[in-house]
Parts: structure tokens; C-alpha cells; sequence
């Protein structure tokens, strides 16, 4: 067993894992949090993305021990309180999901997106989601959903959509 | 018996902080270690039990240094911790070697991109390894250390079967040294996939050719997918080089490159597929190279 | 004022906060105390005797707590009708497709029961094995089953007219196979259960389904036990699409005896890649259609041979079989129609239920052979289809087809009307060539069902009760797959009672407490799981209303409910906010306990499986599509530039959530035209990865414009139809009509891959250079 130290959503914790327990395993089984999903467990399709030092990675393929002293955003860490993030909010209000079981990376995937470059084009946003499958949506919706998060944090003076 | 894994086999996973640590480790298990850096390639394997008898995973990232792209005006050094997206994304890259960057950007997911590194992709070393065309038009060197000693092989000579290279168990690399193009050459990757994002190349070809007054004056052209290993294709190389361009060597060039290869059949595609399209391509990635301004100047058009 | 006060909204998703934060639960999200986790064992022949099992250096496995194996579920059956009941929950004596599931393992975690499945030792006599449907129904094939003679699962052999007269009469006839593909459902989220056999005798399970009665019988037939006593609690569900989700696979049979066997919960969740390999998916289906039509282009006949590969086992596929043949006499008029279908047992995984289910398969020979007879007759393809398509019957009429289908409402000629300007008309002024690609654009229509019929129960039922602080709970046996039915029936209740739809709380299926319902079925949550939610508000509000006149001593007809506010409306003093009156309703005399109960009545009709006459649904949706496709002539790679798609949905209860089922069904048969097929080899899939069974990103997809035509049809709730299979159905025809257009071949075999083209293209090079 190793100990290991990860930092999720400005909570630190230390875990004491097994070598090849997948940084996925320790978060949804260990951690308990299971807002970040497993879809294929091989890198192919995005829904298990979280943020790694600032990267979005696909967490199956990232072994716990390798996150060591990490600092890690999940989709649980997005929301203020009660507060959506202006990308959750705007997901909601253009319909960019339905099963929903693909969200929590889309999002994760969508912010990093967005946090380089805020103001990206149509083209970079496909770009920018282009590891993360959907089957639900036909992605048209996701499309709207990231223009309109795009417009709303840059009118927000801190970024994240509020006054 | 068939059984679908979710889970890693038991292994043990080793942090080491310098190369001589690292060594001293592969060393001493010899076969039953293996190196990761980003692990998008090897975790999957791991995981599909498609490698076996993995009892040590030696993670380099512990080793601080490794993740250097430098630019020392004679040529790119890549080390073995840099990232394909921190290639895709390097200004130096895009300055003066667009076309790693090219083929950097067309491999899987930007999730995938961020972990994985170039070093990983060649020793990884699929037949259609998206770097490897590339790193091959450029004569890329390959730097490789164990504890007997270190030496440097050609990108030609690293690859020597599907997944095999000649690295002994013993072995890291230590990086990639890629010199500075020919003077006014350009470069470019086209991979052929069916769609946009997440795909293997069915056919990876890169070219680089120096045009110059007309004349051919260097060109080289790398295939992936389409071999055992990828390959340069020397004898369609030589066709059009110290000659003048013409739609009919183009021609001669793209069929020498088709036969050149050695595809297979698979699930992804025909053999005959694969040559046809080495062809198309070939002529294809010639042709957008000199239709560029700069070959337009030098009276070279469509039907010259 | 407005005709509705929500109806027609784009209410966002009442589950959305839960969705976009990681809080919303699916099946593998939830855990036990004391936990054994199940893997399953799965045999590497496709076809073979199973000789001897023995387990017991699995069971030596220091964690290993049980095996299981076909033996243990006592020779029970299962199937989606009595007469078809062929399926074990796991392999009893023989193996019929490559990883069928021939034991299963619980542990105390899964490393411990994966490592334990490579110990199980399995000895078989592999038995030769029948892999192409054409092959298997020869003479001498090797059997699947011993009771299918020539290995055919099921047949229909339907006569409609007489299209031997009409292909006379003729002035042009033509043949052509066509084939789909092995496509599946492509859900990001694995099947998963979390299983409790209760030692007292009660099953609980949370399970991925989105029919979860399905799963409550197929549990209480496997376990013998009381309906009453088995429990499936539906958490949130990561998509659906048919087939898998509908049924119950190995694993949750196996979760289930291995609970029983060691008083422990046990929790199964699929790997994605045993799921693409060993799933239910689309049959592929070979037609070999023949069509007439006069010189005006006028279709007077199809008849239709239609070849299904099911795979080892029946499933659902005599109502596949069935939906291929019965969809065909729409959307356009055809007065001669004959069919003749064969499911056809083979060693491959099973072919079952999918969006667009059986339709798809026909409608795309029908669509692509009404091109070929435009182009031969020199006509416009969007003329052909106006000029055939079924017209809009007149409110309180109704249409026959030849095979007794009846439509209330038909707005496929509309649908038609509205792509073709300027879709249509202004595709040539558009670039036809840019470099390497040559562009085109394709014109199809498409008809699909609302609420598919079923053999057995058909109805959905709700039952909403009103809380004394003016919110109402709403529970229904309806299951949200992702499709939005949470919403849109909330929305509902919301309107029937003049409340707002964050008044109206939604239970998920419980099949303890909720009403009995097929679930996400054949497109029929919206107006069936809709009527039922209608019926019960209407229900409630009668009962609040009848408490209001009371108080207010007036008559029931003169009070209403709008907006959150009960009142009369010819005496503004009467005027009471409904939480308050739920209140008084609740607390004056003895204190009603208003209640309200509803369940649908739509299409009572039995499905005519055998005569292939009558209807399979409710009602009917169409779509008319137009795609704008690059074909690289070279490299035979495509570019979607494009779908322009026109809906009749009826009427679109919120079209925020019904426009993203449209682009949805329309994106996944893009996927289906020119991407996605399982490679087989002997029974065995080659590519069971998102990396090679390639399912659209979001780099592929088109732009994508969207036209609502209404036609409010009466047997829906306030218009409703289907939305999106309709639209799945229509996008692989206008697809790969447009490649034609583009590139002057016909590909008719699904995908179209550049492969594909490639070929095509050489081979009429060959032609053109032969004449």
C-alpha cells in the first residue's frame, strides 16, 4: 500500500492505496465521490475527466500513486454552495445533456476550455470537447450550451458569471 | 477463458528520482518492469492484460528535467517527459517544425494528449504511432541510456516490429534530438482517418521536400500504418530528387511509395485500401507542399 | 391568454442541478455495507457443448465467496414471448456466441473475482459454427437450437394487394439488396446492478434499466417468487436506445442467486468492452427489395425480402422482424405491398431492439430505391416523394394503408414542403466541386411509431397526490432514460393543475410503490406515461375544485385553477392561492386525502404480429431530411456539412428537450450510415473499443437545422408524437443519397466508409472505361 496525498476541490486528504488503484477507483470508491463516471475505463471517452494541475485527464488512465501531491478539480468542486458555475447553469438552460451520464466530464472539459482561452470559436469548441463521446445529444446542444457560458462568464466580472 | 477486466493487475509502482535510479531499477527486474511516463498507452495494455507479467511500473515523472522541448538554433531537443499536447501547443515547435505540431494535434482526445508523450508514442511503437512519420522525414535521433552505457540510434533503425523497438528491458530514452530541417523545405502530416477525433491513422503520410528553383532538391517521405513499423520510403525518394517537379514524377513518386509499403488487412481497413491511399496521399501532401506561394514563384502550377 | 401555460415551453430539465453537479445517482454509483462484487466467466467459443464445470480452485481463492453456473437457475428460460423463451440467464449446456456468459463469481472485491474467473475451468467440444444468416438458413448449416429448423427464429410471409400485377403493369421495376449494419446502442454508461436477496425472501435491486418491470418479472419468474416481493429501484440511467437496457442480462441474474447464496449484496458492473461485445444490439438485416412505379413516378408495389441475423438467442426479434415489415407502407401511398421475413439464428451476439427498431432497416432500401426510379425516370427526388407521400388526413378522418395501418395526422408532405425551399431547390447553387471533394445533397422521409405495441401490458398508469402545503408528489412507472420524460411529465401535472412544475415532485420507478409501465419503450413515455399524467391531475383537480366550490358554495364548473391561484371567475372575491386551498382541502372536516389516478388508453388494438395488419402504434411521426455531404474522390473520406431536418411530432411539448431528441436520433444515424459496424470474425468482435466501433465526436457532427411542423394529433396529449426515431430513421437514406449525388455511386451497405467509396468508385471507373 502506498500513502498518498491529493488535494480534490481544496479539500486535501491521504489516502492509502494499492499501486494499481486508478486515480478514478480511489475518487468514486475510496472517496466516495461519484459525480465522476466510468464509462469505457480505457481513455476512449472522456466521462471520467477531471482536472489535474489544471489539465483535464481521463482519471481511468491516471494511477492514484501518479497523482501524488496533485491538486485535483472534479465536477463536485464547480459549484459555490448553492451556486452553480455559469457553465453548469448554462448546460441546464440550453439543454446540453440528457442521460447526463457524460456531463461531468463534458463540463470538466468545457472549463478548461474556457479558463485558456474565453473566448473561443466555434471550431475551437469542438476542438475543446473532442475527447469527451456523447450519444445522447448529437453535441448541438452542448455547442449552444458553451456559447452561451462563454458569453456569460465574460460578462461576469470575476469569471465565473456573478456580479 | 474470456473475461473482461475493469481493474489493474497487481503491480508495484516505483517512483524513482533520477535516470540512474531508474536504471538501477529496470536493471534489476529486469522484464518484469516497465517504464511509463504518461502511461496512456501502457495503462490500457495493463488493463486489457494485452502486457503481461508487469510486476514493477517505473513512473519517470519522479525525475525532475525530463520534460524539456529546447530549441538551440541547430535543432529541437525533446525530452522524455513532454507531453504531445506541450509539442502541439510549443511556439518553438510551431515556429520552426509545424509539422510535429500537426501531427501532435491529430492524435486521440486532448485528455490523451496531455498525458501521453512524443517519447511514449515511439516506444509504444504501433505501425501507425502518429509521430513517427514526422520524426522520420526529419532524420530524428533517439537517445538511450542503460547502466552499460548510453548511445544514440537513428529514428530509422528504432523501430523494428509491430509494438517492438530496440530497446532492451534495460533501457530508457532519454530523449529525441530532431535537426534543423533543410533550408527552405517544408513539411507536412496527413493522417486518413474516418473521423475527426479519437481515430488511428488507417494511413499516416509525411513529407518533407525542398524545392528550389524548380528542382527537387530534397524529399523525404515517411509512412505509418502501412508496415510492420513506420518506414521511409527511400526508392520513391529518390525519384523526384535533383529533378525538376512534374505531375508525371509526382506520379512515379506516389506509385514508388505505394509499392514501397507492406500493408495489412484488418479491421480497420484493406491492404489494398492502405497502398492506394499511401498513393493518394503521397501525391496529395507533394502537391499541397508546392502549391504553397513560395513554389508558386518558382513557376511551378497545377499541369506544369 | 395563451392556450397553455407551460405546454410548448422550453422548461429546462427538472433534473438538471442534480446532473450538472455529479450528485444525480446511476446504478454504479451506489454501494452496500458487507458488498461481494460479481464477474462473469464467458466462454472463447462461439458456439460449443459445455462438457464440465469445475470451480473449485476459483472457490480455494482466499475472498472468493461463490460461483454460480447455468445449472443453478434450475433450467429456466427466458424470452420476450412464451413461445420464444430460449434464453438461460447463463449457458446451461451449450454456448451459442463468442463470451457468453457461462458462470459467475462473487467476491470480496473485483480484482479478487476477476482474478478468480481465470480458475474457473470450463471443458468444452467446440461444435461448428454458423456466422452469415444466409448460410445458417441452408441445408445442413449447424443448428443454433435443435427446435429452429434451418435456424430461422422467426417468419412472416404478408400479402397486401397484388404485387405480381402491379410489377407487370410496371412501367419501370427494379431489384436491389440492400444491407444495415451491426450497429449498437453506444450508451456512455456500462449496465450495472447492485443486487440484495433479503433472506426472508425479498429481492431488491438497483439496476441500469429503462424498463425496470421488465426486469421486476424477469426476476420474479427466475426466483419463483411472489411480483410482490421483488423490488427494482431505478436510479438515474445513462441513456438507453433499446435492447439492453430493455432486458436483463447475465449479470444481474447471477448478482441476484450469488445475494441469495451468500445473505451478501452484490454489486455487477459491465466493462464497456464486454458490453460492445456480448450486448443486444441492432440486427443487421439484409432486403432485398423490388420496387414498380409507373412512368410518373407513382410507387405501385414494394415487396420486400428481408434476411435478420438474431444471434444466438430469440430476444426481441420477432417484434424487430416484425417493425421491418410493418413500416414499410409508410410514408408514402402503395397500394401492393408483399413481405417476407426471416430472423435467423447464427453463433453472433443478439440482434434485438434499437432506435428507429426495425424501421430503419427498410425505410433506408425504400428511400434509396425511389432515388434510383427518380433518377432512371429522369425526375426531380423530391418530387417523387411529394407526389407519393401520404397527405394530411382531414381532422376527424383517417387514413388506411394497404395493411391496415390508420394515421389521424400526417404531416409528411408539409414536412417535405418546408426542406425543400431552400434546401432543396438551392442546392445547386452551391459548389458541386471544391478541390478533392465533390458535394451533394440528399432528400429523405420517414415515418416512425409512437408507443409501440407490446404483446402483454400495455398501458402506463400515474398516480398523483396532493400535499397540504400545495406541492404534488408524481409518481408513475415511467422511466427518464435521458430522453427528458421526467420533465415533459411534470410539466404535465403542472399544467392540468395550474401549478408550477417546481410544485410537481417526481418519483423515480420503485417497483414496489409506482404503477406497473413498459418503461422507455417504442417512443412512448411522452403520450401514454403523458395521458395517464393527465388523467390523474385531471383527477386531483376535480377533487380540489369540488373542495373550493364547498368552501365557496358555488358550482364545481365555475371555479378553475391557473397560475398557483383557485378561483371563480366571475366573482373576483373568490380567489384563493392553491397551496392554500390544498390546505383547506386537507384540514377542513375530517380532512380529504385528495388523491388522483390515471392510466392511458391510447391503442388497445393487438398487435397483428402474424397478419401484419393493424397498427404497431398509437400514432405516427415523419421527418423529412435533407443532408449536404463531401466525398473526398480521392480518399473516399466524407465531410457532414449539413442536415436541414422537418419534424411532425404532433405537437412539441417542449421543444427545447424534443429538438435535442431530434438532432440526437439524427446524430446517432450519421454514426450508423457511415461509421459504425461491429467487424466480425467466427462470432468474434473485433473492434468492441470507442476507438474502432466509431460513434460520432463532437468534430463530426453537422450543422443542423430544424423545422417543427404541427399537426396536433388526437390520440396524444394536447397533439403529441414521437420525437427523434423518426429522425434516426431518416438520416442514413438522406446520407447516403447525398453520396450518390455526390460521387455517383450507391452504397447499400451501411456505413458507408471511405473504404467503401473508394471501391465503388473504381469499379465505375472500370465500367465507364468497359463501354
Amino acid at each position: 500500500m502506498k500513502s498518498i496525498k491529493l488535494e480534490i476541490n481544496g479539500v486535501q486528504h491521504e489516502v492509502e492505496v494499492a499501486p494499481w488503484r486508478t486515480l478514478l477507483e480511489v475518487i468514486r470508491e475510496e472517496l466516495q465521490m461519484t459525480g465522476t463516471k466510468e464509462g469505457c475505463g480505457l481513455g476512449e471517452c472522456g466521462a471520467c475527466s477531471v482536472l489535474m494541475d489544471g489539465k483535464t485527464v481521463n482519471s481511468c488512465l491516471v494511477l492514484a500513486a501518479e497523482a501524488n501531491g496533485k491538486r485535483i478539480t472534479t465536477i463536485e468542486g464547480l459549484a459555490q454552495a448553492e451556486r452553480l458555475h455559469p457553465i453548469q447553469q448554462s448546460f441546464i438552460d440550453n439543454g446540453g445533456f440528457q442521460c447526463g451520464f457524460c456531463t461531468p466530464g463534458m463540463i470538466m472539459s468545457t472549463k478548461v476550455m474556457l479558463d485558456d482561452n474565453p473566448n473561443p470559436t466555434d471550431d475551437e469548441i469542438k476542438k475543446g470537447i473532442s475527447g469527451n463521446l456523447c450519444r445522447c445529444t448529437g453535441y448541438a446542444k452542448i455547442f449552444d450550451s458553451i456559447r452561451a457560458a462563454k458569453v456569460a462568464m465574460a460578462a461576469s466580472s470575476d469569471g465565473r458569471g456573478g456580479a | 477463458m474470456v473475461t473482461f477486466y475493469r481493474r489493474l493487475p497487481k503491480f508495484d509502482y516505483l517512483a524513482p528520482q533520477s535516470i540512474e535510479e531508474a536504471l538501477a531499477l529496470l536493471s534489476r527486474y529486469q522484464g518484469s518492469a516497465k517504464v511509463i511516463a504518461g502511461g496512456s498507452d501502457v495503462v490500457p495494455k495493463l488493463k486489457r492484460r494485452a502486457m503481461k507479467g508487469i510486476d514493477y511500473i517505473v513512473d519517470l515523472k519522479g525525475i525532475s528535467g525530463l520534460d524539456y522541448i529546447s530549441y538551440d538554433g541547430a535543432g529541437l531537443k525533446l525530452g522524455p517527459l513532454a507531453t504531445v499536447r506541450a509539442v502541439e501547443r510549443s511556439d518553438v515547435v510551431l515556429e520552426t517544425f509545424p509539422m510535429l505540431a500537426q501531427a501532435a494535434e491529430s492524435m486521440a482526445s486532448p485528455q490523451v494528449r496531455n498525458r501521453g508523450t512524443v517519447v511514449g508514442n515511439i516506444c509504444n511503437a504501433v505501425p501507425s504511432a502518429d509521430m513517427a512519420p514526422s520524426l522520420l522525414t526529419l532524420d530524428a535521433k533517439v537517445s538511450v541510456v542503460s547502466e552499460k552505457g548510453s548511445r544514440t540510434v537513428a529514428i530509422q533503425d528504432f523501430f523494428t516490429g509491430p509494438t517492438k523497438t530496440v530497446l532492451s528491458a534495460d533501457e530508457i530514452v532519454t530523449g529525441i534530438e530532431i535537426p534543423n530541417p533543410p533550408a527552405n523545405s517544408r513539411g507536412k502530416y496527413i493522417k486518413l482517418t474516418p473521423r475527426r477525433a479519437m481515430d488511428l491513422a488507417v494511413v499516416g503520410v509525411a513529407v518533407m521536400v525542398t524545392p528550389e528553383n524548380g528542382i527537387c532538391k530534397d524529399l523525404r517521405i515517411a509512412l505509418g500504418a502501412v508496415s510492420p513499423t513506420p518506414i521511409r520510403v527511400a526508392q520513391a525518394e529518390s525519384i523526384l530528387k535533383g529533378n525538376k517537379f512534374s505531375d508525371e514524377l509526382i506520379d512515379q513518386v506516389a506509385e514508388a511509395a505505394a509499392e514501397g509499403c507492406r500493408p495489412i488487412s484488418d479491421h480497420r481497413a484493406s491492404a489494398e485500401y492502405r497502398r492506394d491511399m499511401v498513393r493518394v496521399l503521397t501525391r496529395r501532401a507533394i502537391r499541397e507542399l508546392l502549391s504553397d506561394e513560395a513554389a508558386s514563384a518558382q513557376g511551378f502550377g497545377k499541369g506544369a | 391568454m395563451a392556450e397553455f401555460s407551460l405546454i410548448g415551453k422550453s422548461v429546462p430539465r427538472v433534473d438538471g442541478v442534480e446532473k450538472v453537479t455529479g450528485k444525480a445517482g446511476y446504478a454504479a454509483d451506489f454501494s452496500l455495507p458487507g458488498m461481494l462484487w460479481c464477474k462473469l466467466v464467458r466462454s472463447p467459443y462461439a458456439h460449443a457443448r459445455i462438457v464440465n464445470i469445475d470451480a473449485s480452485r476459483a472457490l480455494r481463492l482466499p475472498g472468493v465467496k461463490a460461483v454460480v453456473t447455468g445449472k443453478d437457475f434450475g433450467g429456466w428460460t427466458w424470452g420476450w414471448m412464451p413461445a420464444t423463451r430460449d434464453e438461460p440467464p447463463v449457458a446451461v449446456d451449450k454456448v451459442r456466441y463468442w463470451a457468453e456468459a457461462v458462470a459467475g463469481i462473487a467476491a470480496i472485491d473485483e480484482d479478487t473475482a476477476e482474478e478468480a474467473c481465470d480458475l474457473v475451468d470450463v471443458e468444452y467440444e467446440e461444435l461448428p459454427g454458423v456466422f452469415d444468416p444466409e448460410e445458417a438458413m441452408k441445408d445442413g448449416a449447424p443448428a443454433v437450437h435443435d427446435y429452429a429448423e434451418n435456424n430461422i427464429s422467426v417468419q412472416y410471409h404478408w400479402n397486401f394487394g397484388d404485387v405480381e400485377k402491379a410489377f407487370a403493369d410496371a412501367y419501370i421495376v427494379r431489384e436491389d439488396r440492400f444491407a444495415t449494419s451491426r450497429a449498437t446502442k453506444g450508451y456512455i454508461e456500462p449496465p450495472a446492478t447492485l443486487a440484495y436477496y433479503d433472506p426472508s425472501g425479498y429481492i431488491t435491486v438497483r439496476a441500469a434499466k429503462q424498463s425496470p418491470y421488465f426486469h421486476y418479472r424477469h426476476l420474479a419468474a427466475c426466483f419463483k417468487l411472489p411480483l410482490s416481493r421483488v423490488r427494482v429501484i431505478q436510479p438515474y440511467i445513462g441513456g438507453g436506445f433499446g435492447g439492453t437496457k430493455n432486458d436483463s442480462l447475465a449479470g444481474d441474474f447471477c448478482a441476484v442467486l450469488l445475494s441469495k447464496m451468500t445473505g451478501k449484496p452484490v454489486k455487477y458492473v459491465e466493462s464497456m468492452e464486454e458490453e460492445l461485445t456480448t450486448s443486444r444490439r441492432r440486427h443487421n438485416m439484409i432486403t432485398y427489395s423490388k420496387m414498380g412505379a409507373t412512368r410518373d413516378g407513382i410507387i405501385t408495389a414494394i415487396q420486400h425480402k428481408v434476411i435478420a441475423d438474431g444471434g444466438g438467442y430469440t430476444a426481441v426479434g420477432p417484434l424487430s422482424l416484425y417493425l421491418a415489415g410493418f413500416g414499410t407502407t409508410l410514408p408514402y401511398k402503395l397500394d401492393n405491398f408483399k413481405y417476407d421475413g426471416y430472423r435467423v439464428f447464427t453463433n453472433n451476439p443478439m440482434g434485438a431492439a434499437m432506435r428507429g427498431h426495425g424501421v430503419t432497416h427498410t425505410r433506408f432500401a425504400a428511400e434509396c430505391q425511389m432515388d434510383m426510379i427518380a433518377d432512371e425516370l429522369g425526375m426531380d427526388r423530391l418530387e417523387i416523394r411529394m407526389k407519393n407521400s401520404i397527405d394530411n388526413p382531414a381532422p376527424g378522418t383517417t387514413y388506411t394503408t394497404i395493411n391496415g395501418v390508420t394515421l389521424k395526422t400526417c404531416g409528411m408532405k408539409e414536412a417535405f414542403r418546408q426542406v425543400a425551399e431552400p434546401y432543396w431547390h438551392e442546392r445547386n447553387e452551391l459548389p458541386k466541386k471544391e478541390g478533392n471533394i465533390s458535394w451533394g445533397v440528399g432528400v429523405s422521409g420517414a415515418p416512425y411509431l409512437t408507443g409501440a405495441r407490446q404483446m402483454g401490458h400495455q398501458a402506463c398508469a400515474a398516480i398523483i397526490r396532493l400535499c397540504e402545503d400545495g406541492t404534488v408528489n408524481l409518481i408513475t412507472g415511467a422511466t427518464d432514460c435521458g430522453q427528458g420524460s421526467d420533465t415533459v411529465l411534470a410539466m404535465i401535472a403542472a399544467e392540468e393543475l395550474g401549478i408550477p412544475v417546481s410544485a410537481v415532485i417526481s418519483q423515480k420507478v420503485d417497483t414496489s410503490y409506482t404503477p406497473a409501465d413498459p418503461g422507455s419503450y417504442g417512443s412512448r413515455v411522452t403520450v401514454l406515461g403523458g395521458q395517464a399524467v393527465q388523467k390523474a391531475a385531471q383527477e386531483v383537480k376535480k377533487q380540489l375544485v369540488e373542495v373550493a366550490a364547498q368552501t365557496w358554495k358555488v358550482k364545481p364548473e365555475d371555479v378553475d385553477i391557473r397560475d398557483g391561484m383557485v378561483f371563480v371567475a366571475s366573482d373576483p372575491d373568490k380567489q384563493m392561492p392553491f397551496d392554500r386551498m390544498a390546505r383547506v382541502a386537507c384540514y377542513s372536516g375530517t380532512g380529504a386525502v385528495i388523491m388522483g389516478t390515471g392510466y392511458s388508453t391510447y391503442g388497445l388494438e393487438p398487435l397483428g404480429m402474424e397478419s401484419g395488419y393493424g397498427n404497431a402504434g398509437v400514432s405516427y411521426s415523419f421527418t423529412a431530411q435533407t443532408a449536404r455531404v463531401g466525398v473526398d474522390l480521392e480518399t473516399g473520406q466524407l465531410t457532414t456539412q449539413s442536415f436541414t431536418i422537418a419534424s411532425d411530432c404532433g405537437r412539441m411539448l417542449n421543444p427545447l428537450l424534443a429538438e435535442g431528441q431530434i438532432e440526437g436520433g439524427a446524430i446517432q444515424g450519421l454514426g450508423q450510415a457511415i461509421y459504425e459496424d461491429f467487424i466480425m470474425d467466427k462470432g468474434r468482435t473485433l473492434n468492441p473499443t470507442f476507438v474502432d466501433y466509431k460513434m460520432p465526436h463532437s468534430v463530426d457532427i453537422p450543422e443542423m437545422k430544424l423545422i417543427d411542423v404541427e399537426t396536433n394529433d388526437p390520440d396524444g396529449p394536447y397533439g403529441a408524437k414521437e420525437a427523434s426515431e423518426a429522425s434516426h430513421v431518416s438520416t442514413p437514406p438522406a446520407v447516403i443519397c447525398a453520396i450518390h449525388d455526390a460521387a455517383g455511386v450507391w452504397i447499400k451497405e451501411q456505413p458507408a466508409t471511405p473504404e467503401k467509396i473508394v471501391k465503388a468508385l473504381k469499379e465505375k471507373a472500370k465500367e465507364k472505361a468497359q463501354k
